[in-house]
């Protein structure tokens, strides 16, 4: 075969987002898709989205579409279609704008009645009020250490780099078959209809080479995207994913060693009808947060809770200090370089 | 099989639909699926396993050449016509393979020593047919300047597609098979129903090497 067998790289390149501080901006996403997916064919392309959860996301429903591994051994996958991420859509700009019909048509898609978009359930969530509960998600590639789609491509055109592990793909070598598509369990490669190749994050690499960090983490104005070597252990990622165990991998039983970490969300306590407190139980189910995270969420939740605490009464925490990031350049491990004050040779 | 001598001008043989055509014998060629073993990845070896495809037992092909031009005809029943990649199926295909060294393992789509060239069409390429060459699973790769075009057309559950191509190739011999009239050549045929979402090595081949003579 020609597929990459599988080494383990040299390092592993990471992210953890804290969900606690995420609001939901897109800043993230509209960061990506102005450097990335402005050209024709990726106009539907969102490589990174922060979706509301509980929600479908985008894909819709992209978590009962298969694909990753199961038992060793790789899962068949759904290949989704155009119309279930979405979006992309092409809008009346010219006859609002200047036809003159301004006063009389609304500034909408052309063409039928969207019927899902990149974010369409944004802000739904789930419960009743006023003890209802959403959280928001920011979902990029996970450039995970199995990646389901280096071994599914039959023509060896998605590869692992081995300096910092993550997942690039060769445009000259494929040839749109697709199977990365189904195999990927987290569904954020996408098909660029006009060239014929599908596409995905690739971690900003022209900026990681000129020590800028990617375009999502650096713009994040919730400073909540920590971006470093996963094996580094001075580093932030480490210490978060490793240590304090508090960022955890999504859908981790997808088989695929995602290597983007989530600090999962505290939510306010429920209430009771009489406006008190119900702290019996949290607003956010803690077997939705273990379906998202696994069973350590729990403790994770823990850990950031008495740290909070302790820090409440004046005694010091790295752990929250880590999180709150009072330097902003501590977000970005060795990425700190300004992209403004590169000097072009 | 032989590509008959024909008085046609070359670009009504690049219409599926001239009446030329029914003055040209066809010949049908057994089609059947490509094993799972031999896809190229564990993910579409599964695939083949797991899911329907490979299901088109026979292609009719009509082989005519005018001393300049060679044409191949290539009908065969698909209920669907697939143009596009968007519901998560793939558009209709159609290939047809050549060695480029005298023999090669039709299997494998060739090997080091033993290079294929393969001309290539897909519904959403419309007339631009492409020239590729191959030499074992998953080495696929465009081989340019193959100066082929295609016609098609699909019409109540039939597709009926040419390639064309001049003779005497320009190119490389080494990624475009030379023909000449009077001689034999090996020949063999794919076939990819979308609506399967059959791409890659999911489709329908005939099982083995034609003997391709064409007339002098």
């Amino acid at each position: 075969m020609t597929t990459q067998s599988e080494t383990t790289p040299r390092h592993q390149l990471a992210m953890v987002f804290d969900l606690n501080k995420c609001t939901g901006c897109q800043t993230c996403s509209v960061a990506c898709k102005v450097l990335w997916t402005r050209d024709e064919g990726a106009e539907y392309q969102w490589w990174c989205m922060a979706n509301t959860l509980p929600g479908k996301g985008t894909p819709k429903d992209w978590e009962q579409m298969g694909g990753g591994y199961r038992n060793g051994d790789p899962a068949l996958g759904h290949l989704p279609t155009r119309d279930e991420f979405g979006g992309g859509w092409e809008y009346n700009y010219e006859e609002v704008y200047f036809r003159g019909k301004g006063r009389t048509v609304h500034l909408q898609p052309k063409g039928d009645a969207p019927k899902w978009g990149p974010n369409w359930d944004e802000d739904e969530g789930a419960g009743e009020y006023p003890n209802s509960y959403f959280f928001y998600l920011p979902r990029l590639c996970n450039h995970c250490t199995h990646p389901a789609c280096v071994e599914a491509c039959p023509r060896g055109a998605m590869f692992k780099r081995d300096e910092d592990g993550i997942v690039l793909r060769n445009e000259d070598r494929c040839r749109g078959y697709r199977f990365c598509m189904e195999a990927c369990p987290y569904k954020k490669i996408y098909f660029n209809h006009l060239r014929k190749v599908s596409q995905h994050c690739m971690f900003c690499f022209p900026r990681l080479e000129k020590g800028v960090a990617p375009a999502c983490a650096r713009q994040c104005p919730g400073r909540m995207l920590f971006v470093g070597y996963l094996d580094d252990p001075n580093g932030s990622i480490h210490k978060l994913v490793k240590e304090w165990e508090v960022a955890l991998p999504l859908h981790a039983e997808f088989g695929t060693g995602p290597n983007v970490f989530y600090v999962p969300p505290l939510a306010p306590p429920r209430l009771n009808p009489d406006g008190s407190f119900d702290e019996s139980t949290p607003r956010i189910p803690t077997e939705y947060l273990e379906y998202l995270f696994g069973p350590k969420v729990g403790q994770a939740l823990d850990t950031l809770t008495s740290e909070m605490e302790k820090k409440r009464r004046g005694e010091p925490s790295e752990l929250i200090d880590m999180l709150i990031v009072y330097r902003w350049q501590e977000l970005f491990g060795p990425f700190t370089q300004d992209p403004a004050e590169i000097v072009w040779k | 099989m032989r590509a008959k001598r024909v008085d046609v001008e070359s670009k009504v043989l690049l219409d599926p639909t001239a009446s030329q055509w029914q003055d040209v014998p066809s010949e049908a060629a057994a089609m059947g699926p490509t094993p799972a073993k031999s896809q190229n990845s564990r993910y579409a070896q599964l695939w083949a396993q797991e899911r329907p495809y490979g299901k088109l037992g026979s292609l009719s092909v009509r082989s005519a050449h005018n001393g300049k031009d060679i044409a191949f005809l290539l009908e065969w029943a698909d209920p669907t016509q697939n143009l596009d990649f968007l519901d998560g199926k793939s558009p209709d295909g159609a290939g047809i393979l050549f060695t480029l060294k005298g023999d090669a393992p039709l299997a494998t789509m060739g090997s080091e020593s033993r290079p294929v060239n393969a001309w290539f069409w897909r519904a959403d390429l419309a007339e631009a047919a492409e020239n590729l060459t191959a030499s074992g699973l998953g080495t696929l790769e465009r081989a340019g300047n193959g100066q082929i075009a295609a016609g098609s057309k699909w019409d109540g559950g039939t597709w009926r597609v040419v390639l064309t191509r001049p003779l005497a190739a320009g190119g490389q011999a080494e990624h475009t098979v030379q023909l000449e009239a009077g001689k034999t050549t090996k020949v063999a045929f794919a076939v990819w129903d979308g609506d399967l979402a059959e791409r890659a090595g999911l489709k329908s081949v005939s099982q083995r090497w034609l003997d391709l003579e064409l007339e002098a």
